[in-house]
């Protein structure tokens, strides 16, 4: 209840927020404006459409996107990293965090009118959760049941700590979706995944593909008054810079996950029509990594990394390739992850002549023809990776290693990097949540050593200690202690270096000035925008 | 005049056929699959999913087999199901094919009448500043990148003049009346359609200036102008007509780009087309919907290029003839 109240507060100093961003007078905090109903929203995000409306599995940021206009979850993580309840009351463990309760909101419906139940969540939990979506997040769950209309028990056979359930619930694979629709049919080939059935703020109206999808207000919604605006139109542009024109001619209002051009921004906000913010992606914040293939007898050696780490200048990667929308990471673990990250962790310096020194030492001294050969693979799903690879490229050759690169597309990146093992180097990307378990660790564990499992371990990394350090940090229910597995996490990583990141990537949201109550979630990209309203 | 339209329908068949196996075995030598990018996108990594998957998509079966299937769905109009859009294949490219055919024959009308216009213009008034500007302009419409020239008309047109949309091919959210609709898609039409359109109409012009003034040097030119006919009377019976036919050959060539190959104006203008499709398909190695597109396109092909067949017939009988 507190947090409703919370999320309410937030909603407002926002709103001030905004306000004093664009130069309007600054209210106190009572006199925050009152949220407008009505108007039409175009909404877009810094990709492409998506191949279904709502894919059961995930199947990337796209259908992410527009599905969760429509379907809810039980919890969702504001921008202080706390959880706040969207279709559950409360979550909460028992003393032996084996099973958890959870309490349901009374009176949700979904858009066909029926009632939300209990059935529904077990149903999820069993049927799409575990099987689908979740994956070996939920490998622990054994049954769930419905104590009664609204109220339904998750049963674990292990401990399983608070924050790590809450964050799956929370995260892209907690989605609740209709049992009434989808019992007895194939999940992944249902219609209705083309036409979603939710309980969100918005009701499907339309999809004209290669176009838009049109969503209608919900006016049963179960958090009335919102949402505030009567239609939510989530258009496509395939060109950032056609982006940037849409919003400049006044067709677009509001673009998470970098719209335009990096360059465009700047533009955009010095007209005070827009304006530009990197609140809303703590809970999904990306990261530029390098990998290092311990199948390869020169780049498995942590000295070799070292040094090559150094040789790397992350300054000019954040200032240049990402136009500054970055800044260098310390660990692969991002600092915006304010529970989790270990503020003792600093960035290696760019320091060549310290590289070289290093690698003298580590018998690879200065030659014709280079110290030694690499193969440096960069994934050429991001425009950045293609400028990212010939950077790193030019940097490794200043420090006399010949570099054999390649920038394949997206589907050979996979096949070499997360298939085939074809590498020494490579150059890829994480976006994760706050939780640890298993979006980061999963990278670095030796059961996660899957031929043909992206973003898994792919550099076959295998360390007994932090094995036990993850098993640990996945069964911990204290805390404190597991803010402390996650540092022992951080500080083994920083010695090993198997896979760390390079930069820490800033994904901004651009929005007209008048579009408030914006980003005020974790992860806005995949907020219900239920709170969204215009000022007009 | 029926026997060639049939011979060359005929001539589809085998088409099509080579279409399906020549692309089915590129996708096949293609690196990843469609299996790779699915459990990729959807973050899979449980063997017995993946196995599910494989047996879902009917990737457990053999190449041979499975072009084997698809040849003979095809033969039974079916085109697969894609579970990437989780759509049967046809449903997804007719909801597409209606807005590239309709930017393809604008864009062609553009190229036609723009290009030819200007080119008879240049050769009749050769060597003067107009057949130097018309020369200029071609050069600068065929060099410029047609993104490009996409954007900076948009950036005209729409956001400083405000006179036309950025990008789509209707307004949202509005139900007008057919006459209505007609006039929105036409409006939404117009920046695409010219920045393919002029590409193309570069061409032309130079084309059409070329055949102009070699037909302008043949001897029947000279027997018009001895029996005292007017100037534009030359011009457009006698000149034009045999002029047109080298155009007619170039614009029966480019029919197939122009469907296929207008994925970059469809980008900057998020035109709902083929294109995009296609290129989403085959970076994903979707390879029903890869098939699907590349079969009904080249359909499409086929049948204007009978089209262009017959304009020969009418601009030039002693074509029939032989």
């Amino acid at each position: 209840m507190s947090s409703i109240t919370r999320r309410r507060l937030l909603a407002g100093t926002a709103g001030i927020a905004t306000a004093a961003a664009v130069g309007l007078p600054a209210f106190g905090q009572g006199a925050a404006p009152q949220p407008k109903r009505g108007g039409t929203l175009t909404g877009t995000w810094g990709g492409f459409e998506p191949q279904a409306l709502f894919v059961p599995p995930g199947g990337g940021s796209s259908p992410y996107f527009t599905s969760t206009k429509i379907h809810e979850r039980l919890l969702t993580l504001d921008n202080d990293l706390n959880f706040v309840p969207v279709l559950a009351l409360e979550v909460t463990p028992s003393e032996d965090f084996r099973s958890y309760r959870v309490k349901l909101r009374p009176n949700v419906k979904w858009h066909d009118g029926k009632p939300l139940t209990a059935d529904d969540i077990v149903f999820n939990a069993l049927q799409y959760w575990k099987p689908l979506s979740a994956g070996i997040a939920l490998k622990a769950l054994v049954g769930a049941e419905a104590v009664d209309a609204t109220t339904a028990l998750l049963k674990f056979n292990a401990p399983l700590p608070e924050f790590f359930l809450k964050s799956v619930l929370a995260g892209k694979a907690g989605l609740v979706i209709p049992k009434h629709v989808y019992e007895g049919r194939d999940i992944l080939t249902n219609p209705a995944n083309n036409a979603p059935i939710g309980t969100g703020p918005f009701k499907f109206k339309e999809w004209v593909r290669g176009s838009h999808v049109e969503l209608l207000r919900n006016e049963d919604y179960w958090d009335a008054p919102r949402p505030y605006l009567d239609r939510l139109v989530i258009r496509w542009w395939r060109d950032p810079a056609s982006r940037s024109a849409a919003f400049e001619a006044g067709q677009l209002d509001l673009g998470v996950f970098n719209p335009t051009p990096a360059p465009d921004i700047k533009r955009l906000t010095d007209t005070g029509r827009f304006t530009a913010t990197t609140l809303g992606y703590d809970n999904s914040s990306w990261v530029s990594t390098i990998e290092f293939n311990s199948r390869r007898d020169i780049v498995k050696r942590p000295d070799v990394r070292k040094a090559i780490n150094l040789a790397i200048d992350r300054q000019f990667i954040a200032d240049t390739i990402f136009f500054g929308r970055a800044k260098p990471a310390a660990g692969p673990i991002p600092s915006t992850n304010r529970v989790f990250f270990d503020p003792a962790l600093k960035p290696y310096p760019f320091d060549l002549a310290q590289a070289g020194k290093l690698l003298d030492a580590a018998g690879f001294p200065k030659k014709r023809g280079g110290r030694f050969k690499v193969n440096l693979v960069a994934a050429g799903w991001f425009e950045e990776n293609v400028k990212l690879g010939q950077y790193v490229r030019q940097a490794l050759e200043d420090l006399d290693i010949e570099v054999d690169l390649a920038i394949p597309d997206r589907a050979t990146s996979f096949k070499r990097i997360y298939t085939d093992y074809e590498y020494d180097i490579a150059l890829s990307n994480n976006s994760g949540t706050v939780e640890l378990v298993p979006e980061w660790t999963r990278f670095v564990t030796t059961d996660n050593i899957i031929k043909g499992g992206a973003f898994r371990n792919a550099t076959g990394h295998s360390d007994p200690k932090l094995d036990d350090i993850v098993a640990r940090l996945s069964a911990e229910v204290s805390p404190d202690k597991r803010v402390a597995l996650a540092r022992e996490f951080q500080a083994n990583l920083a010695t090993s270096l198997p896979w760390t990141a390079l930069v820490e990537i800033q994904s901004t949201t651009i929005a007209r000035a008048d579009v408030r109550g914006h980003s005020l979630t974790a992860d806005f990209l995949g907020d219900s925008w239920a709170g969204v309203w215009l000022d007009r | 005049m029926g026997r060639i339209v049939i011979r060359r329908l005929a001539q589809v068949l085998p088409l099509l056929l080579g279409v399906i196996v020549l692309n089915f075995t590129l996708i096949q030598f293609a690196p990843g699959t469609l299996l790779d990018i699915m459990s990729a996108d959807q973050q899979v990594s449980d063997p017995v999913l993946i196995e599910r998957m494989r047996v879902l998509y009917g990737m457990d079966q053999p190449a041979i087999v499975q072009l084997g299937k698809y040849i003979w769905s095809v033969l039974t109009l079916d085109f697969g199901f894609s579970y990437r859009q989780n759509a049967p294949v046809l449903d997804v490219i007719m909801t597409h094919l209606p807005a590239t055919i309709l930017l393809m024959v604008a864009s062609i009308s553009v190229a036609l009448v723009v290009g030819v216009t200007a080119g008879v213009v240049a050769s009749v008034k050769v060597n003067t500043i107009w057949d130097n500007l018309i020369s200029l302009g071609a050069v600068f419409f065929f060099a410029a990148p047609t993104f490009w020239l996409g954007i900076m008309l948009t950036i005209l047109f729409s956001v400083k003049l405000g006179w036309l949309p950025v990008g789509g091919m209707r307004t949202v959210g509005t139900e007008p009346s057919l006459v209505g609709d007609v006039l929105d898609v036409a409006r939404h039409l117009v920046l695409p359609a010219l920045s393919l359109g002029l590409f193309y109409a570069a061409m032309y012009a130079r084309i059409m200036r070329a055949s102009m003034l070699e037909v302008f040097s043949l001897d029947f030119v000279r027997t018009a102008r001895s029996k005292g006919l007017s100037g534009s009377t030359i011009v457009v019976r006698h000149v034009l007509r045999n002029a047109l036919l080298p155009v007619v050959t170039l614009l029966g060539l480019q029919l197939g780009t122009v469907v296929g190959g207008s994925v970059v104006v469809e980008a900057v203008f998020s035109w709902p087309g083929i294109g995009s499709l296609m290129l989403d398909s085959v970076m994903s190695r979707n390879y029903p919907m890869v098939l699907g597109v590349l079969v009904l396109s080249s359909l499409v092909v086929a049948v204007s290029n009978v089209a262009v067949d017959l304009a020969y017939f009418k601009l030039d009988p002693r074509i029939r003839a032989r």
